[in-house]
Parts: structure tokens; sequence; C-alpha cells
């Protein structure tokens, strides 16, 4: 049967199926790179050096109480038996899933050829980039003689062993290298014909030298673009592998171990879920503050926020689904240390931790059901805030409720993090924050070569159409 | 295609499947006849949820390109309804099949202590309410659907894109309820909470792969003639994509089992590699995860009828396979196939298929009400 | 200039434009046809006529390979080179290596797609090319769609070629220049790079040296090795002799030894030879009395030794009639406790050793005293 009376859809819908627009108003390449490419030339708000400033400082603090750390020992931070790891591992856990974000928009929204993705992925790209920097400090740190740290590597030595291949931690250091070179790989490939318009826009020969450089010599050729294409897919193709494997690989490290409420079988997904979670609610935060800032409302536009928004409350369903199954196994399964290491997430010695992850992952982003909640500043902040909160606790929760209480009640200790411990995961935010910004100063935070690409008008009529 | 010749030996096919499915039984054994009951009855039960999946995720992320192909995924998702009286008729098989169903079990505390939950009442309660739910989503989705095509009401898109979030959450729970009640209670102290995720994987595979098969058929019969290669290479990747998906959960399962290797989750893949099933279980990996991945991965390959055709019917093999491993290991020897299964399968896939193929001559081929429907045939890549 | 320009390029508004014009200049030029965009514009490669990239299959193989010399590090390091066992896994534990060989397949497939794509394939980076001297190209990074004509070392007929191109829609025209041939270096460019390169040597082995002599070689964090306690052969503030190492108290008895309690040599006779007398036994007392006695008292026990005219005293002969007289105790307290000149060897010799020396003694004695009668019986045993 023929389709029939197909009528065109604007103007006949009701409101609610129709979305905001992707790209405000109407902008030309032109004008997309004056307003983009034009931050870089231009000196940045005071806001900006004041951010800048603090974040400086909190980093720089950090810094020092990670020397501190390194010059006396570990002991200067809470780490003590039974509870091995603390803050570190929670710290690492925490930036290594804050990073998935940025490349499921850039490499996996890419595939599905998501034309909303051009306005956000080089930011997210970069925020990936600058969140596993900040996690793969902590494993380097918290080996108690990190001068040593090469140990980890597999070359041949004169002790004659091999890093133990078998180990979880081991996939660590693989996975999380493997992601930071790939994710910075593709980051740079999307720069480059960026570079090429800088090197071309620019008047100053110093800057221009620089452009030059990094953009490799990029001239826009058809035969390159179509190498280019490929790759750039490709290597998207690899990174959603990528995606599920690295926080998989993370999950490991506890579900592979007997330690009761580390060993379900469910954290793979459940981690990766809980990763996209909290790295679309640090994109949030930062681009609501990023397109007021630098005034790219055109840009990046309410439709964006409210995708990614929908994206953090499918993300609490999935978690939700994730806690419901950890509670029927904790009974299901009949182990009565499963049951005791559930029991101590809700009404054990760290039960406010455990209420706090409950309540920041899923109880208050469920008010994203609200169309008007997530189309509001404030509403869509204060869940961001409230899942990067909560899944800081959640990461605590996992580690330090697990390991205070294991199997022999004479280990059972207290987990007390020091002072140390605090400024170190203050510094790690500062860190990341202060990279942000220099991000947002120096590079262009806009792919304009990717928007160029979905403007409207922007491929011809029989090549291409609407991309969904 | 000669319609009506092969819609006769279809038919015969299955009546010949019938008899030797009631002949069971008696010949072969209650326990045999059962746990092929249950076999098809979640093979065909999966693929109609996940049919019914697809169809939500639709509407949830607002998708255009697949307007035009949803109608094939709302008609097959009838299987869900077809499944019930089927179900109902397997909860027969509880005493037979389960073993908390047995007063003795309950002596072993760590089956005992589960009794609240795996009891012949609760369970049949279960069941019931997933069915009832199953229905309410067909009747939201499909017969909303359906209705638009006469009326052209843009309402019933807002209905649904309301509904199927909602829907998610029955689906999530439903499945996981399906994947512990039906198939992990076949050993009731066997836990892994997973495991609702890994049967959700297949069953989304099963969907798409019969929807791919539904949509190819009907191009072939030039049912759906604008459908382009940008539509197939969507399935296509979505194909690949949940292939990977699945072999990930499925592997994670299993090695994060091996590695801790405690006694009380051990055992049901000790069961299940013992013997011939070792090397079954290395052939569902083959042709459910190397086989189409390998053939998948060109780009060309993704859009090509031909190789989607063997893909998706590959998918749908595998997946009984995962059943299959899955299930006949309770009976306590090695893999069977005899004429039993072969009966089994006769009837359901004949059935299965008189069914689908009156399923979409029911109406449109397309959901020609639905305001999106240009805009999807419209998409290119 | 009136060098062959390298080509000649005209500039469109949009990619219809550009994709409209290709086919009317493709026909009528000679010289290679190269489109410039600011992005990738679909349905170019196919205008141009442009080959598939071999991207794809270039990341096929390398990540194929990736994956198998990840595994097969694994399994040799794992379980050939230093086969160990961790968590009773076998050695050729596969579950175990698939995350590193995912990861692996991953890295070298990624790498060999950017890296690939960007040297070998676009042969970038490259600073030469005289496009990047051209006045079009930053109109072209910016919004502009341009089609060049390329010489490729053949005349370009100039104007027939701009008049082409306008007719094509192109609204501007650029002759491209070849660049400048680099000339040789300059001998003021020389001298400026050698100054250079001096300047910044003697810069770096003046730092090197001030930074070394002022912050010296430490152990980077010695606070674990700088640790309050008792090393041994060090001083020590917390006695006030100083010593760091103390002598056990008064009384301690080491392991294996028990105080040897008697107080005169008289009451030593008392004492029994608690060892039997075998060839073991002798053979031990050969050797302790070669190693600690036969210095001063001589190989043969009978007091001549060359020490003893630069000893000054004179060691005791053994094999004496007063000492054949001596009873075996008399003997053991003078090994443990020394007699006039001759030290204590207690600290020597463990009680075994001192009994199986006055075993050895009392051979000694037997040996050097032999009668006729001796041999007769000695012999023929």
């Amino acid at each position: 049967m023929k389709p029939e009376a197909m009528y065109s859809p604007e103007g006949m819908l009701p409101e609610s199926l129709k979305a905001p627009p992707i790209i405000v108003g109407t902008v030309s390449p032109g004008a997309l790179d004056d307003q983009v490419l034009s931050h870089i030339d231009r000196k940045p708000p005071l806001a900006w050096f004041v951010a800048f400033a603090c974040a400086a400082t909190v980093m720089l603090i950090g810094f020092a109480l990670i020397g501190y750390t390194i010059a006396t020992g570990i002991g200067a931070w809470g780490n003590n038996i039974p509870t091995a790891w603390g803050f570190d591992i929670i710290n690492f856990v925490f930036w290594v899933g804050i990073g998935h974000a940025g490349t499921l928009i850039s490499a996996i929204l890419l595939l599905f050829r998501a034309r909303w993705r051009n306005a956000i992925s080089r930011f997210a790209e970069a925020m990936t980039i600058f969140a596993v920097m900040c996690a793969g400090i902590f494993p380097l740190i918290h080996i108690g003689r990190p001068w040593l740290g090469f140990w980890l590597l597999p070359y041949p030595n004169q002790r004659g062993i091999w890093p133990n291949f078998r180990s979880p931690l081991m996939w660590d250091v693989f996975a999380v290298s493997t992601y930071f070179g790939v994710s910075l790989l593709f980051w740079y490939l999307g720069l480059m014909p960026d570079f090429a318009s800088l090197r071309d826009r620019t008047k100053s020969k110093f800057r221009k030298f620089f452009y030059a450089l990094l953009s490799l010599g990029w001239l826009g050729r058809a035969s390159h673009w179509r190498h280019y294409e490929r790759a750039y897919l490709i290597i998207a193709g690899l990174a959603t592998g990528l995606v599920l494997s690295v926080h998989s690989v993370v999950s490991f490290d506890f579900a592979v171990s007997l330690v009761p409420g580390w060993h379900m079988t469910i954290f793979p997904p459940y981690f990766v879920a809980g990763a996209i979670f909290a790295g679309f609610a640090m994109v949030v935060i930062v681009l609501v503050v990023v397109r007021a800032t630098m005034k790219l409302e055109n840009l990046i536009t309410m439709y964006h926020l409210e995708v990614m928004n929908k994206i953090i409350l499918t993300c609490s369903c999935l978690m939700g689904y994730s806690y419901l199954l950890e509670a029927f196994t904790a009974w299901y399964s009949m182990n009565d240390f499963i049951h005791h290491a559930f029991m101590q997430y809700v009404a054990g010695t760290y039960w406010w931790a455990g209420w706090t992850t409950i309540t920041c992952n899923i109880l208050i982003p469920q008010l994203l059901w609200l169309r008007w909640f997530r189309r509001s500043y404030a509403g869509m902040i204060l869940v961001a805030l409230s899942v990067t909160v909560g899944m800081w606790f959640e990461r605590f929760v996992i580690i330090v409720s697990s390991l205070h209480q294991d199997y022999l009640p004479s280990s059972w200790h207290i987990y007390k993090p020091t002072m140390v411990d605090f400024g170190i995961l203050f510094g790690s935010f500062g860190l990341f924050f202060t990279l942000v910004l220099l991000f947002a100063r120096v590079l262009p935070v806009i792919a304009t070569t990717e928007m160029k690409m979905v403007l409207p008008g922007s491929q011809p009529r029989h090549g291409g159409g609407a991309h969904e | 295609m000669n319609d009506s010749k092969t819609g006769k030996i279809v038919a015969a096919g299955a009546v010949a499947g019938l008899v030797g499915l009631a002949a069971t039984g008696f010949l072969s054994g209650w326990d045999r006849f059962w746990v092929n009951w249950i076999q098809w009855f979640l093979f065909v039960l999966t693929i109609g949820l996940g049919c019914l999946f697809l169809v939500a995720l639709e509407h949830v992320v607002g998708a255009k390109w697949s307007v035009p192909l949803r109608r094939i995924p709302e008609r097959l998702s009838g299987l869900t309804l077809l499944m019930a009286p089927v179900g109902l008729l397997a909860l027969l098989s509880l005493p037979v099949l389960y073993p908390w169903m047995h007063p003795e079990s309950l002596k072993d505390p760590v089956v005992g202590g589960k009794a609240v939950w795996l009891n012949g009442w609760f369970f049949a309660i279960r069941v019931v309410a997933c069915i009832g739910l199953w229905i309410l989503a067909y009747a939201v989705f499909v017969r909303g659907s359906i209705r638009q095509d006469n009326d052209k009401d843009p309402k019933f898109n807002v209905r649904a894109r309301r509904f199927a979030p909602l829907f998610m959450v029955i689906f999530g729970i439903t499945i996981t309820i399906v994947a512990f009640d039906w198939i992990s209670s076949l050993e009731p102290a066997w836990y892994s909470d997973v495991f609702g995720v890994y049967v959700f994987a297949g069953t989304f595979l099963a969907g798409l792969a019969a929807t791919t098969l539904a949509v190819l058929y009907l191009k072939r019969c030039n049912r759906l003639p604008d459908i382009g290669p940008s539509h197939l290479y969507n399935l296509g990747g979505f194909m690949f994509a949940f292939i990977v998906f699945w072999s990930y959960i499925g592997f994670a399962q299993y090695m994060l089992i091996w590695y801790a290797n405690l006694p009380e989750e051990v055992f049901w893949y000790k069961e299940r590699l013992d013997g011939l099933w070792g090397p079954l279980l290395l052939g569902l990996a083959v042709v459910h995860f190397f086989v189409p991945f390998v053939i998948l991965i060109p780009r060309t390959a993704k859009g090509e009828p031909k190789r989607l055709v063997w893909i998706a019917g590959l998918i749908l093999a595998a997946h009984w396979l995962d059943l299959y491993w899955m299930i006949f290991p309770i009976l306590g020897k090695g893999p069977l196939f005899g004429w039993p299964e072969l009966s089994f399968a006769l009837f359901f896939l004949c059935a299965g298929i008189l069914w689908a193929r009156r399923a979409m001559n029911r109406g449109a081929d397309m959901p020609v009400g639905d305001p999106f429907l240009r805009e999807g045939l419209e998409f290119r890549l | 200039m009136s060098k062959q320009p390298y080509s000649v390029l005209g500039l469109f508004d949009s990619p219809q434009q550009l994709l409209d014009a290709i086919p009317a200049v493709k026909t009528h030029a000679r010289g290679r046809l190269e489109a410039y965009t600011p992005y990738p514009v679909h349905g170019m490669d196919e205008a141009l006529g442009l080959r598939k990239s071999p991207v794809g299959g270039m990341v096929f193989v390398m990540g194929l390979i990736g994956a198998l010399a990840a595994l097969g590090f694994e399994l040799w390091t794992a379980g050939i080179d230093y086969p160990t066992l961790t968590a009773g896994k076998p050695y050729f534990s596969w579950e175990a290596f698939i995350p590193i060989l995912f990861e692996s397949m991953v890295l070298f497939a990624c790498f060999t797609s950017g890296l690939g794509m960007l040297l070998l394939l676009n042969r970038l980076p490259s600073f030469r090319d005289p496009m990047l001297r051209s006045k079009s190209m930053p109109r072209i990074t910016r919004d502009k769609f341009a089609l060049a004509v390329e010489s490729q070392g053949r005349p370009l007929d100039v104007d027939a070629l701009s008049a082409l191109l306008r007719k094509a829609g192109a609204q501007e025209i650029e002759v491209v220049e070849q660049p400048e041939a680099p000339g040789p270096v300059s001998p003021h460019f020389l001298m400026r790079s050698a100054l250079t390169i001096a300047v910044g040597c003697i810069a770096a082995g003046y730092l090197t040296y001030w930074g070394v002599k002022l912050f010296p070689v430490v152990a980077p964090i010695s606070h674990m090795l700088d640790q309050p306690r008792l090393d041994p052969q060090r001083e020590s503030n917390y006695f006030q002799d100083g010593f760091g190492m103390r002598l056990p108290v008064a009384g301690t008895v080491a392991r294996g030894h028990m105080p040897f309690a008697v107080a005169s040599q008289e009451e030593a006779a008392r004492l029994a030879n608690p060892l039997p007398r075998t060839e073991e036994t002798l053979k031990r007392g050969k050797q302790a009395f070669s190693t600690y006695c036969s210095v001063c008292h001589g190989i043969l026990g009978n007091g001549q030794t060359s020490l003893t005219a630069a000893y000054g005293a004179k060691p005791a002969n053994l094999v004496s009639r007063q000492m054949q007289d001596y009873e075996d105790g008399k003997i053991y307290y003078v090994i443990a406790k020394g007699k006039n000149a001759m030290p204590p060897y207690a600290a020597d010799l463990s009680e075994e050793e001192r009994w199986s020396v006055v075993h050895y003694v009392r051979v000694l004695q037997r040996a050097l005293n032999a009668k006729d009668t001796d041999i007769s019986k000695e012999t023929s045993k």
C-alpha cells in the first residue's frame, strides 16, 4: 500500500512533538567562525581570570599535598587495613567515569549521525581527556613508591619477572592508557581542520606558526577528506568499544574479587551506566556556564541541554535498576555475607553515604521527568550537581562500605579520611577546571568544521538530506 | 514466491510438528516435553518482546528514520500476545522442571529461604502480571498506531512518547522477571544479577533480527519500495552493535564467575561446560559473535540485503541456541536433538511463519498516519 | 614570474555549485582535478572519481595483529617464560587475557587509522604545498569551495581554464604559483643557527653542573629508609655506651647448646662420653681436631708443631702416659673451658663435636702407642 496524505509536520504538530531547534537563527559558516574563533583572539573577561585563579590555587594545593604524600608515605591518608583502598580509588573511578560522556558524545553519536552532537563534541571530548588525566594521577600516587610505577609496564628487566596480566589492575593500566591515547588522537584529528581555520585567520605571525604546525599543513583537499572521514569514523566506532570496555575493566577491579558486595556480575554494565551518568552531569554543568559566558546560546541550545538531561534521566533509571537488582540479589543469593554487605549500604556505619547516593542518584534526577524542570537552568544545574555528588558517594559506598566490614569481624575497622585525602580530591577538581578554563581560552570550544557540516544548506541536495 | 503453495507446505509442516509435539510427552517423557515447551515459549516470546522494545525505543528517542519500518516490529510484537496462552500452559511445567516446587527442596536452606519468592502461586501471579503489562503496552503502541492509519491523529505520537519511557521501566522489570523466573530458577541455588541484562541483550537482538528478516521479505515482495539502503544500513548497524553488547555481557558474566571461582556460582557454568556442552558453547560463541561480527564489519555489508538475510537468520538461530544452552542442561544429559526437538521446531516455526504472514497482511505496511513518515522515507545517510 | 603556475582555481559559494561544476570542467580540462572544501561534502568522491579509502582494510589487519600480539605476549609471559599461579588459575587462562587483548586491538587499530591516514595516505605533515600560500586558502577554510585544475608538470592554458571555470559558475579565479625553490642556506642563517646551538649547549652544561652541585643526588624519598629503629652495626644514642648492638643477657643459652655446668676438671671426670664410637663420630672428631686442635697440639696430637717455638707456651702432648690415664670427662672439660694458655673452645665446638674429638684423641693415643698385638687383631677387622 502506498503511503498517502503525508503532510508537512511542523505546521500541524502538537507542541510537545516539536523539538527545540538545534541551531537558533541562521548561521553562516563565516559567522560561525567569527563567533567561535574570535574568543581565542580576544582577552577573556575578568570572570575567567577569577575562575582560573581559584581553580589553579586549589590545584596547586592538591599538588603540594600529593608531594607531601609521596615524601611521607600513604600513612598521610586514611587508608589502612582493611580499607586499603580509600579516596584514591574512589577518585580514580569517579574521574574515569566522567570521561566516558565525552567519548559517547563524540564517538557514539557520530555513529548515529546525530546532528546535534557537533556543537558539543569538541568540549565533551576535551573534558574526557582532562578527566582521564585527573584519573590517571591516582593509580600512580597510591602505590606507595610512585617512582617505581614503571614496573607496571611489561619491559624486559633484570628481575626476570613480568607484570601479572591476569590481574584486573594490569587490565586497568592498558585500558586507561589506551583510552587516553585514543581520546587524544581522536580529539586532535578533529582539531586539525580547525587549526587550519585558525592558521588562515590569525594576524599574529607567532600564532600563525603554531597553528600551521599543529594543522600539519591541512588544506581541505577532497582526496584528503575522503581518508580523513573514513579514519575518523573508524576511530569513532572503536572508541565506542572503549566506552563499554574501559569502565567495565575498572569494574572488574572490584567484581573479580571475593569481597562481599563487590563480586556482583552486574558491575560492568552498572559501572558503564554510572559513568555516562556522571559524565553527562559534568558536561551539563560546564556547558550551561560556557554557553552563557561565551555567548554561544544560539549554537549550544536548549535542544542540546534537554537531550542531555533526558540521557541523565535514562541513566538514573538504569542506576535505579542496578540498585534494585543488587538489593534483590542480596536477598536472593541467600548468602549472609552479600546480605550483610548490602545492609551496610543502607543501615551500616556509612548509612548516610548510602542514602546520599540513593537520593542524589535516583530520587532527585526524577525531577527531570517534568519538562519545565529539565528546561530550566536552575533545575538542570541542581540535578547535575546532585548527580556529581551522588556518583562520588556511590563510589565511596561501594569501596569503603564493603571493605570496612568484610568476612572476618576481627578485621573490621572504620575508615577515616584525612585532610590530605580531601585536599587531593579538591585538587583534582582544581586541575580539571584549570584545564577546562585553559582549553576555553586557547582552543576552539566548538568544532567549527563539524558544525559547518550540519548547518542548513551545507550539503548538496541530491547527495545528502536530513541527518538524524 | 508462490504464496498459496508455500502456505500449504508450511501448514502441513505445522500439523506434522504438532503431531510429533503431542507424542513427545508420552513417548520421550514429560520432562523432555516441557523443556522443549519452555524453550520455544521463551524463544518466540523474546522475539515478540524484542520487537515491542524496539517500537518503544523508537518512540522514546523520537527517531524519524525508523518510522517507515515501525509497522513491522509492531506487528511482530503480537507474538507476545500469542505466547500468552503458551506461557500459561507452561505453568504446568513447574512441578516437572522446577526443583523449588518440590517440598523436599525447602529443606535446603539456600532454596528454602527463597520460597517466599519461588513458589507456585507467586510465580503464576508474576506471569499473569507481566502478560497483562505487555498487553497494555501492545494496546498503547500497536493498536494506537494502527488506529492512527485511519484518523491520522498526531495525538497518538504524543501518547506513545509519554508512555514509552514508562514502558522502558516496565520492560526492564518484566524481562528481568522472565529471566530470573523461567531460566535462572531452573537451578534455584544459582544467582547472577546481570542475568536480566543478558537475556535482554539476546531479546533485543532477536527482535532486531526478526524485524530485519521481515523487512527484507516484504522488500522482496515489493511491498516496501521506499525503504532504501540507508534504512537497511541502520538495521545492520544496530544488529552489529548489539551482537557486541550481547557478547560483552555474556563474557563479563562468565569471566567474573570463572575468576572468583565460588562454588555457589560456578556449578551452573560447570554443568554447561561438561561433556559436549563445552563445544556447544564454543559453537554458540562462533555463531552468535564471531561470524556475524566479522561479516558485518565492512560498511557495505551492513546494508546489503543478501548478507543481512543470512546474518539475521543466523542470529535468530544463535538466539535459539543460547536459550537451548541455558535450559536443556537441566535434563542432566548431553545436548539432545532428536525427533521431539524437530517436531517442536517444525510446529513453532511453521505456525509462527503462518501467523506472521497473516499479521503482515492485516493492514498497511507502514504507519501511514504518522506525521513523520515522509521525513523518515527521505532519510539518507 | 614566467614559471608554470601550480594550478588554476575557481571559488564557489556553495557545495551544490561546486558539484554541478565538476562534470563540465572534467570533460574539457586537461590536468588533475582537485576540490578544496572547508568540510567534507557528500557526493564529492563520486563526482571526482576518487577511489574508496583503504583505511578500513589497514585497520582490520592491524587490529587483528594487535589482538594476536597481545594474546601471544600474555600467553608467553604468564604461561611459558615465567609461569606463575595466580588464584589457582591455569597458566593459559585465556579468560583473563581477553581484556588486554581487546584494548591492544583497539589501540593498534586506532593508531593505524589515525597515523596511517595522516602519514601514509594524506602524506601529512607537509608544509610545502603552494596552496598554503595562496590567497584563496583563508577563504576556503572559512566558507568557500574551490575547484582546482592542477598542472602536475604539464603546461596549463590559464586563460582557457579561467573561462571554463567562470562558465561553470566560479565567482573568482586564482592562479596559484609554484613556490620558490628553496635556495641554498645563507651564511647568515648558518651562523645564527650555529651560534644558537653553541650558546644552548653551554647554558645547558652550566645549568647541569650547578644543579647537580647544589642539589646532590639523593634518594628521592628517604623517609621510609630513615626510620627510628636500631640498625645493625650502628651507634645508638639510647644506650649509655653508645653501642647499638648489645650482648645477650647473662645466662642466655644458644639454641642447641645446653649450659656446661661443671665447676672443675675433677668434677668433669665423672662425665661419660655419650657418643658411641662409630666411624661417623670418629670422622667428625678427626675433622674438628684437624681444624681446631692440630694447630697447637700437632696433627698427631703429640704437641710437636711448628708453632711451638714461636708461641712460647708448650701445648700438651695428648698421647702421653698421663693423658692416656685422663678420664674422658676431663679431656672434655679442657676442650670446653680451656686450660692455662689454651682458650676455651666451647663456642667453637658443639657438644657433639667435643665428644667426637675426645674419641679421636683416644684413637690417636692408641695409634701412637701401638703394640704388636694390635696389628694382627686390627688388620683382620
